[in-house]
């Protein structure tokens, strides 16, 4: 079996409630960051926590792409999703049979394969229709 | 701070020349500058030279060519912005009294660049750029917005092509002078829904240069110098600020400091030559730029306004979408574009009674910050 590596440590998760993005929070002004910022960036505050986000918010925005890019062959989709706490997150999307997207319909995240790397698995989070 | 003019504009032709060496390209465009201009290699007390791929010792190469050397000699990289930012390099140091007289050069040979035929790869740190965004991705995400929020259609988006491709046939230096009509702009290959190819820019090989000097010495080569009057160049902020991706951020912030700096308003301005890689990107800065109001785009674009004998001519050159994009060319080639508007010598898609241009550069993308993390304005006047 291939190793399975995240996209970058420490941003998602999965549990038994499903899967889950982690963002972080400055301590100081609350201003919220995805994926976690370093210090942060309104207030250069570096004391920060983890924020687990909300599992659903709306579509703001989204493509389907025609040509390849770095990892995906087309057709892929990617948009942009607003989250109940203020902040929005970029993400591939999964293209649905009975749901196409449109602009403020709800999405959930998944944690899912993203693509194969020599003999390496890949897996970081999409947002699929509700 | 002492006013700067320009006396001299050269550019080579836009298209595909892979065979041409970068110093071939600029040195077309820095001889056609000197000759236009009317001085001497000799007389150029100062250069700077922009190019993204690949950026060592560009002013050099190129100014060899026509015989400048010994000087002092600046290479910039700044994406888009990359000629703007030489352009404003070459004036800061004529405005504070370094030289009295410079060269500012673009070039880009992007057909023997690690780019050619492909989209922009990511950096490793850019996790959104594995995630698939690109160019094209990011501007189709702000299409559908403007289609969600403004009432824009397809053949909006379209009509900007259409438009800029006509004004190119205008252009003896234009990459493709070639009109097309809505449909064929729609049925063209689709790259990033709505964005379909003839809605993108294409790839580009071109050099444009202008020759700056203090208005004092300008008078001495010309009796019509073209002043600048204003020069903003200013860096976009982290994405998470970014409310609304219909917004630039930073260019609608360096359009306030350009016309503050030049004492007039958009009202005054009488042609613009701006960043146009994706059709629909056009609309949106039209609103950055206070041609129109916020949400009015699209109207402006539709009355006709914006083409050749309106209101306010926008990119009459064929912009980026019909001339081409060779990438630190571009901000020079706008600017050249501007000053023979003002100058009365732009030909068939000359601005009448021009007075006022502006020359706007948008661009970069940067893991984090907002897309187009980097904007520069100047504006002319005769």
């Amino acid at each position: 079996m291939a190793d399975v590596v995240p996209v970058r440590e420490g941003i998602f998760a999965e549990d038994a409630e499903g899967a889950k993005l982690l963002g972080n929070k400055c301590k100081s002004c609350g201003q919220l960051f995805f994926p976690k910022a370093k210090f942060c960036l309104t207030c250069f505050n570096k004391d920060m926590e983890e924020v687990v986000l909300s599992r659903r918010g709306k579509l703001y925005s989204y493509t389907i792409g025609h040509m390849p890019s770095t990892h995906f062959q087309p057709p892929y989709a990617i948009g942009f999703v607003d989250m109940p706490e203020g902040i929005r997150v970029f993400a591939p999307l999964k293209i649905t049979e009975d749901k196409p997207f449109k602009v403020g319909m709800a999405m959930e995240v998944v944690i899912e394969e993203l693509w194969r790397e020599d003999d390496k698995q890949v897996i970081g989070y999409k947002f699929k229709p509700v | 701070m002492r006013e700067v003019a320009v006396i001299g504009v050269g550019q080579s032709v836009f298209g595909k020349f892979p065979e041409k060496a970068v110093a071939e390209l600029g040195g077309e465009a820095v001889s056609a500058a000197l000759s236009d201009a009317g001085i001497s290699p000799k007389d150029v007390q100062v250069a700077y030279a922009s190019r993204l791929y690949n950026p060592w010792c560009t002013a050099q190469d190129i100014l060899k060519e026509v015989g400048i050397r010994h000087i002092e000699m600046v290479n910039v990289e700044n994406t888009c912005a990359g000629g703007s930012t030489a352009f404003r390099g070459v004036w800061k140091e004529i405005a504070d009294g370094h030289y009295d007289i410079g060269i500012a050069v673009g070039v880009e040979s992007m057909t023997t660049s690690p780019i050619a035929g492909k989209l922009i790869p990511p950096e490793k740190s850019d996790l959104d750029g594995h995630l698939g965004m690109t160019m094209p991705g990011i501007f189709a995400m702000v299409a559908r917005r403007q289609m969600e929020e403004y009432g824009a259609t397809v053949e909006d988006f379209a009509h900007v092509s259409v438009k800029n491709h006509r004004h190119g046939c205008l252009n003896p230096q234009a990459q493709y002078k070639k009109e097309f009509t809505i449909e064929e702009v729609l049925d063209s290959r689709m790259i990033c829904e709505p964005i379909t190819l003839l809605m993108c820019c294409p790839n580009t090989d071109g050099a444009a240069a202008a020759i700056l000097c203090s208005l004092d010495v300008a008078r001495r080569y010309t009796t019509t110098p073209i002043r600048v009057i204003a020069s903003t160049l200013q860096s976009g902020d982290y994405k998470e600020f970014q409310e609304d991706i219909t917004v630039s951020p930073v260019g609608t912030r360096v359009a306030k400091m350009a016309y503050e700096m030049a004492g007039c308003g958009p009202e005054d301005i009488d042609l613009v030559e701006m960043h146009d890689a994706f059709a629909n990107e056009e609309i949106l800065r039209y609103e950055d730029l206070g041609l129109c109001k916020r949400g009015e785009g699209i109207a402006l674009l539709r009355t006709g306004a914006t083409e050749i004998g309106g209101r306010i001519p926008v990119n009459p050159s064929g912009g980026l979408l019909s001339l081409g994009h060779p990438l630190s060319a571009s901000g020079v080639r706008a600017v050249c574009e501007v000053i023979l508007h003002l100058r009365g010598q732009a030909g068939a898609r000359q601005t009448p009674e021009a007075k006022v241009g502006l020359a706007q550069m948008l661009g970069g993308v940067v893991a984090g910050m907002e897309h187009g993390v980097v904007a520069s304005i100047h504006i002319l006047a005769r």
